[in-house]
């Protein structure tokens, strides 16, 4: 049984900021909500929690249409993106906040409110404020707030996206162990698409309007990404986005940037994807880790010559902008090289991890359909 | 990502070393001197030597003649012992006693309820920008504006206020507005007229500013509007509060124009405060040094209680963590 289902639900006529989205979650599934901000995540939570009301469409909780219901009768559990703590409350108070308005008994509340800071490792903390603790004790007290409500659905606006990098990797691996995440519908909303792959055991990149450009697994939305929109928003730093021409001669088959700075020799899955494609022109995308300078050339390999624009060191690997003529490549550098600006360099191309995507439509190629 | 630049590491760049080399000694050097010493100079001769001024005559027999003739004796704390032991003072304490719960406390506390009600349950911006605008006009008439008006709406035979209350069935008979034990409450009653804007104001503010993520966050815990606004709000507001009461309880230590133009303090000084003593005492009969000592006395008074408020909105803050 599906926990959660949208069915086409509308918010704002005139300037629609969701328009007509669907989609379902269920039982025991985190589904990750990914886009860029703006794009209307937000409201969609809104609309689930009953903070907003839709225009129309319908929102089911356990099979029962809860559309018109008011937040707290809906057995939904909700994080804010600023916290949303109560300042004047100690940390206990608030992650009791919910269990007071449902006028819980104090020995239960007691022992509910205690076992979930236990789990989220902030009961040193229970007699302390909002503005005594840290982002991530903060993020966690609003954590806590929603576990402890007990919920049938969880919703999580960007919970870990303002905390810095370390914490936010320390909490990320702490959603894996939550046990009581696994056991309800949760819809979880982030730009971070770190966040989304490692979260999500289902993935829903929002495009304009809501629409959900693709829906589908961490490794399908990284490595067959439906359309261009999902391909740049998946990766960091971001996909190469080559606008080229395809070419066709005795040798074999072609793909030649438009600037003429690039010619890749297509084989293999690249070639296939083209088969039955009559236009001349595709937009090829090349994530950066397949593009790598090199020292010596091996085997078959077909070296560029580039020259280093800017190149950014950053410990585990380095990224290069390189140019190639009057085009830029982003490359991913092995962590033991340096570079100058300026420095002339040979690149190498991986072919296999091409992307090709219509040039019109921005929509994947598949080869024939 | 911001591009690394390994050779700026050591040399700073250009156009740094350039500003740092040709920065010129734009002022001599009795510019900042000059600068602090002018307003040091005039808090010394505004505000420091009058009120050391004001101590030594409290010390002193100082009368008018003494005052331009220089002949005033020390006489000790004599001053404070007349003033402290005079009954005229200690029924001036319980009208200001008086003026501060049912004056200056009832104001905040109306206040804030009217701020709050105009806040929740008046979703219309327009209409709430007209009300806020209708009850701050009389924040902006001059108190003795304010005084004449009250004076002349609470005339006991054809007054307005005892017109309607006659013609609403509320009083068979005139009230005698002025009359010594009521003629206090008709200056409170003006004075909460013209100043309840200002804790409303104040309060409203505060809410406006309220971040609202947490009153989502109420909502989706099933926290009843009640409930909200005892558990959530009015703790929130907690120190915007205190600062309205600060506010009126400051106002109230210098609290001496009504007073003057609606009863001069009468009848027979039954609606006088303790400055309002002060003024007569120093302003009107030249006795410079027992109007030194009251306000010497009130100032001790005044400090105490503001000093206790703004002890608890320490508290408050630092519960907050902005402390």
């Amino acid at each position: 049984m599906a926990h959660l289902e949208v069915e086409g639900i509308c918010k704002g006529w005139e300037f629609p900021v969701i328009d007509e989205l669907s989609f379902a979650v269920e039982e025991g599934e985190f589904f990750v909500v990914l886009g860029p901000s703006g794009i209307g995540k937000t409201t969609t939570l809104r609309l689930i929690s009953g903070l907003e009301t839709p225009d129309a469409g319908r929102i089911l909780i356990g099979g029962t249409d809860q559309t018109r219901l008011p937040p707290y009768r809906r057995r939904i559990a909700m994080t804010f993106e600023s916290y949303a703590l109560y300042p004047h409350l100690s940390v206990y108070e608030n992650i009791a906040s919910p269990l007071r308005a449902r006028r819980l008994p104090a020995n239960e509340r007691d022992k509910r409110v205690k076992d979930v800071a236990e789990l989220l490792r902030i009961a040193h903390l229970l007699d302390r404020r909002p503005g005594e603790v840290s982002g991530g004790q903060k993020q966690r007290t609003a954590l806590g707030r929603t576990l402890v409500a007990d919920p049938e659905v969880f919703l999580l606006d960007e919970p870990i996206s303002h905390l810095d990098a370390k914490i936010r990797h320390e909490l990320r691996t702490q959603f894996h162990t939550l046990e009581d995440l696994r056991k309800v519908a949760t819809v979880y909303v982030t730009h971070d698409y770190a966040e989304a792959l490692s979260l999500g055991d289902r993935i829903g990149v929002m495009g304009t309007r809501g629409r959900l450009e693709q829906v589908g697994n961490p490794r399908d939305l990284f490595e067959r990404p439906a359309n261009l929109k999902v391909a740049e928003h998946l990766g960091q730093p971001t996909i190469n986005v080559i606008p080229s021409r395809i070419r066709r001669d005795n040798n074999g088959l072609f793909l030649d940037s438009e600037t003429g700075d690039l010619r890749l020799k297509l084989s293999g899955e690249s070639e296939a994807a083209l088969a039955g494609y009559s236009k001349d022109h595709v937009i090829a995308g090349l994530r950066p880790q397949y593009i790598r300078p090199i020292d010596e050339a091996a085997d078959g390999m077909e070296l560029l010559s580039a020259e280093v624009d800017v190149y950014e060191p950053l410990g585990t690997n380095g990224i290069m902008m390189a140019n190639l003529g009057s085009m830029s490549l982003t490359a991913l550098t092995d962590p033991e090289k340096h570079y100058e600006t300026g420095q002339k360099v040979q690149i190498a191309v991986d072919v296999s991890g091409l992307h090709l995507f219509d040039a019109d439509s921005q929509v994947r190629l598949t080869g024939i359909t | 990502m911001a591009p690394m630049r390994r050779e700026s590491d050591t040399d700073h760049p250009e156009w740094f070393q350039k500003k740092r080399k040709s920065r010129p000694l734009i002022v001599a050097r009795w510019v900042p001197i000059a600068l602090v010493g002018l307003p040091v100079a005039t808090l010394l001769a505004i505000v420091i030597y009058p009120t050391v001024w004001m101590f030594y005559h409290s010390l002193r027999d100082t009368n008018i003649q003494g005052l331009f003739m220089g002949t005033h004796s020390h006489i000790g704390f004599s001053n404070y012992a007349d003033v402290l032991g005079s009954e005229r003072f200690q029924d001036s304490l319980l009208h200001l006693a008086q003026y501060l719960t049912f004056g200056a406390c009832l104001q905040v506390i109306i206040g804030t309820v009217l701020a709050l009600t105009l806040y929740e349950f008046v979703k219309s911006n327009a209409i709430r920008t007209v009300v806020l605008i209708m009850l701050v006009i009389p924040m902006m008439l001059p108190p003795s504006i304010v005084g004449v008006l009250w004076r002349f709406l609470l005339t006991p035979s054809n007054g307005a206020v005892n017109q309607a209350l006659l013609n609403l069935g509320l009083i068979e008979q005139h009230i005698e507005w002025f009359n010594a034990g009521i003629s206090l409450w008709s200056i409170i009653i003006a004075d909460s007229w013209n100043w309840v804007a200002l804790p409303l104001l104040i309060v409203y503010s505060g809410r406006v500013s309220l971040p609202p993520a947490v009153y989502e966050a109420a909502r989706v815990d099933g926290a009843s509007q009640w409930k909200v606004m005892r558990r959530i709000t009015l703790p929130m507001l907690k120190e915007v509060i205190a600062i309205a009461f600060i506010l009126r309880f400051t106002d109230a230590f210098k609290f001496v124009d009504l007073v003057y133009i609606m009863t001069s303090g009468g009848p027979a000084q039954s609606s006088e405060l303790p400055t309002y003593i002060a003024f007569q005492r120093g302003i009107r009969e030249f006795a410079v040094g027992e109007a030194a000592a009251y306000a010497i006395i009130i100032f001790i008074i005044s400090a105490v209680i503001i000093t206790l408020f703004l002890k608890y909105m320490k508290g408050v803050m630092r519960a907050r963590g902005f402390a």
